[in-house]
């Protein structure tokens, strides 16, 4: 299974990416978790230490540091994993596409986008769950393109703004052919959210409420799965995994 | 892969002789300009107009193209500065008050990018000063912000061209001035704001956003009115500076909010914006010290009232008026425009 998280920016896309993949490997599952972000930052959520997520290596980066250019075709998905990725809680692996940094005269032309689409599109989702957490906004749900078979989650927090873009992004995956989209209504206050993100969307949707141990860990800039595992919002990305995974809930 | 080398050159060539010609435009307008202090406003306004231009137009690669559209960029500083110089120091003051502010705003989602450019707009133009939005960001934002409807102010075809060299295979028509085609096409939002935004994507015009962010980024760089105040609404995220988007701009405010992360994200984008006068503000904030490093030129409070307004979609000026989120936006102005009259 192939999962892409999308979503407006500042709506909790990275909190509920990074928890469901420790909740799928906890649950037994082999993960591969794929920060599409060319502002990385899954791995915090994911409980890496922030210095730690701020010295990996991205796909791009990496591959334009030794001297790769476009012309030559794009190593196997499965040896950049195994070449870039490290090793995080529960034995999930994760991975960067693009991190975009100071502007440099190398070549970034192709872009993170161009990365994530052919990593993403082409890494074998047999026998273990990929997670990618996308760039904020709809952009990059475009140029990850994924598959009819693959598992679309729309992330929105109570604004108008993050439900109006949860809509368009139904939309979007709905052109490109994406049978389960799924709606999470983060920041929830006794299923308001979820009833009018649920109306907006019209596909099914499953709240995470607002939590005072999330607020806690994003200003530390910690894992809240690590840090608050109980919490409300925690065991209501739970819900979701279970979802994901046909588990009756 | 196809090499559209020849093309894009072919392209921004033709984008450089729109700026030149808006250049000659600006020069022309401060030449006829009426009064002491609006004509050394308007030659203000080019000096300045030309520093962006030149200190964005050269790049990795400066062609013979560069250089010779930056010799006629210089002759019209050079005059501008004559005149400049034999203006008093008080009309220069005076000239300096009425010129306008360019702000990027940046800054990791959902830190509150389109709450400041949309309340700044209207603050601005509410203390009688023409203010252009310029939305570059392809997801809807700034419009619920600003109080409008979020499908007005794309840019309509006729204002646009089919070229193989530009960004996507569009870019901005040259059939007229910039200052032209906001007059025509910005749609008016509340307190005199005009506001010019890119597509969407997501909408019932599948190719609104691909045709229209070239066109966008191009007529914000090539409008060089003197006295406009222009505050320009950036995408989430590294990829709008490390593209160069706030080429537009004197000056981009990275707004951070508490959470560690939208912190990590300023670190990484002030590089990205050393090519202009990179200031950082702080939103959201209840009792949290600010974050190391990133000593804020504005701090804006938590508040519930702009929370509400944001579930509802309304724009906080319309919601909260009296806020203490707005208040300090409002200071924030204040600091700009001292700011921009001390440069």
């Amino acid at each position: 299974m192939k999962v892409a998280v999308t979503g407006k920016g500042g709506s909790g896309k990275t909190l509920v990416a990074g928890a469901l993949v420790r909740h799928l490997a906890a649950r037994g599952h082999r993960v591969v978790a794929v920060d599409a972000d060319p502002n990385p930052n899954l791995g915090i959520a994911l409980g890496v230490p922030a210095g730690q997520v701020e010295v990996m290596a991205s796909i791009l980066t990496a591959l334009i540091a030794s001297g790769h250019t476009h012309d030559q075709p794009m190593p196997d998905p499965d040896e950049l994993v195994a070449r870039y990725g490290i090793t995080v809680a529960d034995g999930v692996a994760l991975v960067a596409t693009g991190k975009i940094e100071r502007p440099t005269d190398a070549c970034l032309c192709c872009g993170s986008h161009t990365t994530t689409r052919r990593f993403f599109g082409e890494l074998p989702a047999v026998g273990r769950i990929v997670v990618a957490d996308l760039e904020a906004g709809l952009n990059d749900l475009i140029w990850a393109r994924p598959a009819a078979d693959d598992v679309v989650l729309v992330v929105a927090e109570p604004s108008a703004k993050s439900v109006e873009i949860a809509t368009r992004a139904v939309g979007v995956a709905r052109e490109l052919g994406v049978r389960r989209v799924l709606a999470v209504a983060n920041r929830d206050r006794d299923g308001e959210h979820a009833a009018r993100l649920a109306q907006a969307t019209a596909i099914p949707t499953l709240g995470v409420p607002d939590d005072p141990a999330v607020t806690t860990a994003d200003h530390r800039g910690v894992a809240p799965f690590d840090a608050a595992p109980a919490s409300p919002a925690m065991v209501a990305v739970g819900v979701v995994a279970d979802t994901l995974l046909g588990v009756p809930v | 892969v196809l090499d559209r080398g020849a093309e894009r050159r072919q392209w921004a060539a033709m984008v450089r002789a729109r700026q030149a010609g808006a250049v000659d435009q600006l020069v022309a307008a401060a030449r006829d300009a009426d009064g002491a202090v609006t004509r050394c406003l308007h030659w203000l306004g080019v000096l300045r107009h030309v520093e962006r231009l030149v200190r964005h137009a050269g790049g990795p690669r400066p062609s013979e193209e560069v250089a010779r559209h930056r010799a006629g960029l210089e002759a019209a500083a050079d005059e501008a500065w004559s005149h400049v110089a034999a203006a008093g120091m008080a009309v220069i003051a005076q000239a300096r008050s009425r010129l306008g502010l360019r702000v990027a705003v940046i800054g990791k989602g959902g830190t509150g990018k389109s709450f400041v450019s949309a309340t700044l707009a209207r603050l601005l133009a509410r203390r009688g000063r023409p203010v252009l939005a310029v939305d570059f960001d392809t997801n809807p934002g700034l419009a619920f912000s600003l109080g409008v409807p979020p499908t007005l102010g794309v840019l309509p075809d006729d204002a646009l061209m089919q070229h193989p060299g530009a960004a996507y295979g569009w870019g901005l028509g040259d059939g007229l001035a910039p200052a032209a085609i906001v007059d025509r096409h910005a749609v008016a939002a509340p307190d005199g704001v005009r506001l010019v935004t890119v597509g969407k994507i997501g909408g019932a015009d599948k190719d609104a956003a691909r045709k229209t962010i070239a066109a966008v980024r191009e007529l914000a760089g090539a409008f060089g009115e003197p006295d406009w105040d222009v505050v320009g609404d950036l995408e989430a995220g590294p990829t709008t500076p490390f593209e160069r988007y706030h080429a537009f701009a004197d000056r981009a405010l990275v707004v951070v909010s508490p959470t560690w992360v939208s912190a990590m994200t300023a670190r990484r984008l002030l590089p990205m914006v050393d090519d202009v006068e990179a200031l950082v503000v702080g939103n959201q904030f209840r009792d949290e010290p600010d974050h190391a490093g990133l000593e804020p030129l504005g701090r804006i409070p938590w508040d519930a009232d702009v929370a509400e307004a944001e579930r509802r979609g309304r724009s906080p000026l319309d919601h909260c008026p009296d806020s203490p989120a707005v208040a300090a936006v409002a200071r924030l102005a204040d600091a700009l425009t001292r700011q921009e009259v001390m440069r």
